[in-house]
């Protein structure tokens, strides 16, 4: 689906995602950083895609999201979530089999 | 986690592929207003689905929740200036400064000596970046424990402030009170924004003998500097004392 790093921030190899996740962000983004850092500290794989080094994802995301490029947003198969709380992330794994 | 075999049969395999065939789609449509409204109404149908997902009791029947007070960041004004201050440089001595948390205890520089110290200047209580930042702080507060760090966080709000708002937000790691004079200690590492009348968001990482081994002042004020980076330097930090 998307095409992105295949390491996280911190160094560490992901797996490639059995049950698609993708987070969409910005390295500045605190919001971006405890999304990843939550998904990693649950050994939950995802693909990042950097929205500053990507404009052919920014592009893809604004087509995907109604016209923005919100940071975070995150795809959990089949569902998308912009700019959600970790409230609503951890609702949404719940559904995907994944908490 | 539930068993990733059987987890990978039970999400919705359908909802997926629908949405791969829509993205595969973009590439085939002329941009356009057509276009244009496909994709809102693509982002409409996600936020239906989220609105549904969240119903329960009206605000107006359950009343004013700590959640809805916490998340009151979301929808304030931005703050996105570009910063106007250098820090100060990495080798000089961290000016030593005294200010109370929010219970009026005067806590000072000098009595972390012998432990590294995170000191973080930030805008304002209660604002956007600086909500998310230190929600940040402490979600990986282990790992700032597990470096023997302490974590001191410095803003011109009043500790009256700083009580309200580390209450809602569940932090547990001091915030500083530099509101009189204001901004004086701001001004002593070199952030405070004269102008605004608040500090950049910035950080400096002071080591066991009080001198500044890292320094930060963020581009903008919405930018949050990299966690990653942070703990990096605390890493380094422990490896050279270690030598």
């Amino acid at each position: 689906m998307v095409v992105g790093s295949s390491y996280s921030p911190y160094g560490r190899r992901l797996a490639p995602p059995r049950i698609p996740v993708v987070v969409y962000g910005t390295r500045w983004c605190a919001q971006t950083q405890m999304v990843r850092r939550y998904l990693e500290r649950l050994g939950i794989p995802y693909e990042y895609i950097d929205l500053e080094r990507d404009p052919e994802a920014v592009q893809r995301l604004k087509w995907l999201t109604g016209g923005s490029a919100s940071h975070p947003t995150l795809y959990i198969g089949g569902e998308w979530l912009v700019e959600p709380t970790m409230r609503e992330l951890e609702w949404a794994l719940a559904r995907s089999g994944l908490r | 986690m539930m068993d990733q075999q059987f987890a990978t049969e039970l999400y919705p395999r359908r909802l997926h592929d629908l949405e791969e065939q829509f993205a595969e789609l973009a590439g085939q449509i002329p941009d356009s207003p057509q276009k244009q409204a496909l994709s809102v109404l693509h982002g409409i149908t996600q936020e239906l689905w989220r609105n549904l997902r969240q119903q329960g009791t009206p605000l107006a029947e359950r009343g004013v929740q700590l959640q809805d007070i916490a998340d009151l960041y979301q929808h304030a004004p931005a703050m996105e200036g570009a910063a106007v201050n250098e820090p100060l440089p990495v080798g000089s001595a961290a000016p030593d400064f005294a200010l109370p948390d929010c219970s009026g205890r005067l806590i000072s520089l000098s009595e972390h000596r012998g432990q590294a110290v995170v000191l973080v200047f930030y805008p304002l209580d209660w604002s956007p970046g600086c909500s998310q930042q230190l929600d940040l702080y402490q979600q990986e507060w282990e790992e700032f424990q597990q470096r023997g760090a302490e974590l001191l966080a410095i803003s011109v709000d009043s500790l009256y402030s700083h009580g309200a708002w580390a209450a809602v937000r569940g932090l547990n790691f001091p915030l500083l009170a530099d509101f009189n004079p204001k901004g004086e200690v701001a001004r002593r590492y070199s952030v405070y924004r004269e102008a605004d009348g608040f500090a950049e968001r910035a950080l400096y990482v002071v080591d066991d003998e009080g001198i500044i081994r890292y320094s930060h002042v963020s581009p903008f004020l919405h930018h949050v500097p990299d966690l990653a980076e942070l703990l990096t330097t605390l890493d380094d930090l422990t490896a050279r004392q270690a030598a």
